[in-house]
């Protein structure tokens, strides 16, 4: 029946003439959007995705073969419409950018070669820069030449710190003596006080950056769907995130790539990796203060504790997935995509994490002095690196892809979970009759 | 004119080369008209209405065949290829490699004759969709009039009936290939084009489901004289087809396949759309397409069919085309731009629009031309006193077709009489 209207729309609008066709995306809540081109945006898209999608011809194949696009007012064609017309502010509040996993189906179909997935994925890349402020890290993030300055941050403010130990623990009166209970042999150039206040103060600073860029893009995305379908939502906000979390933790949207299946492999080999690590990181930082470390707790880990042979094999698992990222970019660019500047500095980082991690331990067995303290400071360079920059790098996409996914299952948009019926809720085409209301307005 | 004009070769018997022949001829130049088929009238033979008057290709090509016959400085060869030309001088030598025919066409066959063979053949003209006897006529209105015999499909018993059957010198088993040697002046490359090879468009299921079907078969499909006899079935069940999606631009304008508009599928489909609500009132049929590309006249064409009730046009290239087990509707996957919705509609069956390919992309002719990226000679071919025609220079329609062949004679006898 929907078709049928439509095309009986097209049919008049063939006639008559000056009777615009029902175009998605042109109205929101009822009223029409007004179009501001930004075409430095336009211009930034393309320098990024290939400068390809300015051939696109609307004819909706990506939208068409896309496996997890919704039926209704699907993605990616019209936000390639929207690219082309500059609509940035239309653009980042979309939260479908966030629902494509760059599986690049729909750019191996492409009559045009525009490269769908590469669009999205520049665009995904503008949101980020939008939402954590202050947005110039963002920006800086976005071109190498500022690759010294931002390396140079954390290598200060490390080196600041390690400097001042000396000087506060005179200051305060703390002693080097060991308490008993908690035994950090490398205490003595990186004393446990100091490493955990320094952590502690900045992830506390990334963390209220993430926050403040969730709660940002939540308002910006609740900006598209009239109020009397977000104050009914399609579930609650427990389920949502509950689903979405499931969804994140066993990749199910990645495992629907046909093209660019490798990813689903790789990026599930990073994610655990990153987990499991990262888990043992807070293990070690709150050893101190927490109730569930019983006895001597000693650091760096004996070999076989099972907390080294969790982060031995998360720091495995890690590199498997981005040796594989790396591979899949240098071997099939035409179908994976050769991956932006952007998206390469954070496999970079991280891949210099690891590496760092394990020269570390490998010297630290050996116990190499003083290299075991170099590369300890190098890995703690990167790894504070990778914890500043997350509101700002690709890392962000944790982040944001997260709340849209939340906010996608929240507001019926999401095919994940089985919501599909639904999805009527985020449409933002409305009648004709509407329409040409909102116009004569 | 130049009484000792040397005579004009025109490679490619189709509605191009005909029209360059006769054209040609009746300012009063001498033409030797090669055609690889047992027959003239090329692709355009094979369908079943013209568009936009929707009259049988049989008719003009009557009229066209009767300015051949009347005209006798046309020689025409057919069953026929080029083994080389050489630039000589202001001219060209080409010799002329004819296939036996094993037919010699002085004495009439009986159709009796052809109906007693055994053994068969797969009929081309028919696209492989019904089988003829290994002596058989083309198709009813074949020009030359004179039956082929299928060599390699004879069977030995056949063969022998063949020997001992009257008129005597009618059937010459022993027939062997000829090589002719000609001097011409200039050279008509009316080469055509041939179907683009739809078992690559692998998202649309051709080849793997019997029910998508090609425009070219649609055509053989919808005309009397093709294998159902005119009637609109689906080919896996021959059960009538009553809903029937056409998909444009299948392989055309496309990146992955072919680049360029072939220009003429849209007004095809149109016309198919007529064949099929012509034949059944109750048939509903639905356009799916990027634009619809109907140019100057030709667009009342397409305004009279958005009139039909049964007939729907969705704006959006169809993606993925894919078979249910029950009953064996075919499903295309497809976005309505318009509207903004991705749909899954079921048919009957599925006419994939297929492209035009130059024959000229990989079957080269013995002389170094100019081609473009994708075979088709754009403008110049490179070499004085040679001009293209119709679909080897660019897709086209018929009327395009013709008006190109006029000017390649203009051009040539400009070049015999001096020109540049």
């Amino acid at each position: 029946m929907e078709a049928a209207r439509n095309t009986l729309q097209e049919k008049s609008a063939h006639r008559e003439q000056g009777n615009t066709p029902a175009i998605p995306g042109c109205f929101e809540n009822g009223q029409p959007i007004l179009v501001e081109p930004d075409s430095d945006f336009v211009r930034r898209i393309g320098r990024r995705s290939g400068d390809a999608f300015m051939k696109c011809m609307q004819c909706g194949t990506c939208s068409a073969t896309c496996s997890l696009s919704s039926d209704v007012n699907p993605f990616p064609r019209k936000d390639l419409a929207w690219a082309r017309w500059g609509m940035k502010d239309r653009l980042l509040r979309d939260s479908d950018i966030w629902l494509c996993y760059q599986c690049n189906d729909c750019s191996a179909r492409c009559p045009r070669s525009a490269r769908p997935g590469e669009v999205l994925a520049a665009i995904r890349q503008e949101c980020i820069v939008n939402f954590s402020a202050p947005s110039f890290f963002g920006r800086w993030m976005q071109r190498p030449q500022f690759i010294p300055l931002l390396l140079g941050i954390p290598v200060a403010l490390l080196a600041l710190a390690l400097l001042l130990v000396g000087p506060i623990e005179d200051a305060l009166g703390i002693t080097r003596s060991l308490d008993g209970q908690i035994l950090f042999t490398y205490s003595s150039m990186f004393p446990h006080w100091m490493l955990n206040s320094f952590f502690a103060f900045f992830s506390l600073l990334t963390l209220i950056v993430v926050i403040s860029g969730i709660l940002r893009f939540w308002r910006a995305m609740k900006s598209t769907i009239p109020r009397e379908r977000y104050v009914n939502p399609a579930r609650g906000l427990g389920a949502s995130i509950l689903s979405t979390l499931k969804t994140v933790f066993i990749h199910d949207n990645f495992d629907q790539c046909t093209i660019a299946r490798p990813r689903y492999v790789s990026h599930l080999c990073v994610f655990f990796g990153f987990l499991a690590l990262a888990a043992v990181s807070l293990w070690v930082i709150t050893a101190k203060i927490n109730p569930m470390v019983r006895g001597d707790f000693i650091y760096p880990f004996g070999f076989l504790s099972p907390w080294k042979i969790l982060a031995n094999l998360g720091g495995i698992a890690l590199l498997t997935g981005l040796v594989l990222m790396m591979w899949d970019r240098f071997r099939n660019d035409e179908l994976v995509g050769p991956g932006s500047y952007f998206d390469w500095s954070l496999i970079a980082t991280l891949s210099m994490v690891v590496v760092t991690g394990f020269m570390t331990e490998a010297l630290h067995y050996l116990r190499l002095e003083p290299h075991r303290h170099l590369a300890y400071f190098v890995h703690l360079v990167f790894a504070f690196t990778v914890l500043i920059y997350l509101p700002y790098s690709k890392l962000a996409h944790l982040v944001y892809r997260t709340t849209a996914l939340v906010f996608a299952e929240y507001t019926g948009r999401t095919s994940v979970g089985g919501v599909n019926g639904d999805n009527l809720l985020q449409r933002d085409t409305i009648d004709a009759e509407e329409q040409t209301k909102a116009v004569a307005k | 004119m130049n009484a000792s004009a040397k005579p004009i070769l025109v490679i490619g018997g189709g509605i191009a080369g005909m029209t360059a022949a006769v054209e040609a001829a009746e300012v009063g130049y001498h033409v030797i008209l090669v055609e690889k088929e047992a027959y003239l009238g090329g692709r355009v033979m094979r369908t079943h209405r013209y568009f936009p008057k929707m009259c049988p290709p049989t008719c003009g090509f009557e009229i066209n065949v009767r300015r051949i016959r009347q005209n006798p400085r046309i020689a025409i060869h057919t069953m026929a290829t080029l083994e080389s030309i050489t630039p000589k001088a202001r001219n060209f030598r080409a010799i002329i490699k004819v296939r036996p025919r094993y037919v010699t066409g002085e004495y009439s066959i009986d159709e009796s004759l052809a109906e007693q063979m055994t053994s068969e053949r797969e009929d081309d003209f028919n696209l492989g969709m019904a089988k003829t006897k290994a002596l058989y006529m083309p198709h009813p209105m074949a020009y030359p009039h004179t039956y082929v015999l299928d060599r390699e499909a004879l069977s030995d018993e056949d063969a022998a009936k063949l020997r001992e059957s009257s008129p005597a010198g009618a059937i010459d088993l022993d027939m062997r290939e000829d090589e002719i040697e000609v001097d011409v002046g200039a050279v008509i490359v009316a080469t055509g084009w041939r179907p683009y090879d739809a078992v690559k468009l692998d998202n649309l299921g051709f080849g793997q489901y019997q029910d998508v079907i090609t425009n070219v078969i649609m055509e053989r499909i919808a005309a009397p004289t093709g294998p159902t006899g005119g009637e609109i079935i689906r080919p896996s069940d021959g059960k009538k087809a009553e809903n029937v999606a056409f998909v444009q631009c299948a392989g055309s304008r496309d990146d992955n396949h072919l680049p360029y508009c072939s220009a003429v599928c849209c007004m095809g489909s149109l016309k198919q759309v007529r064949y099929l609500r012509e034949k059944n009132e109750n048939a509903r049929a639905t356009i799916f397409y990027i634009d619809i590309r109907t140019t100057g006249r030709l667009e009342k064409f397409y305004y009279d069919l958005l009139e039909d009730e049964h007939v729907t046009f969705i704006k959006g290239k169809a993606a993925e085309i894919h078979k249910d087990s029950g009953n064996g509707d075919l499903t295309v996957d497809v976005e309505d731009t318009i509207s903004g919705d991705n749909l899954h509609q079921k048919f009957d069956m599925v006419v994939l629009a297929t492209g035009i390919v130059p024959n000229l992309a990989d079957l080269k002719l013995p002389i170094d031309l100019k081609y473009d990226e994708y075979g088709f000679i754009d403008g110049s071919t490179g070499i004085e006193g040679v001009y293209a025609a119709g679909c080897a220079g660019h897709p086209c329609d018929v009327s395009r077709a013709t008006k190109d062949s006029t000017a390649a004679v203009m051009k040539a006898v400009q070049y015999l009489n001096g020109g540049e």
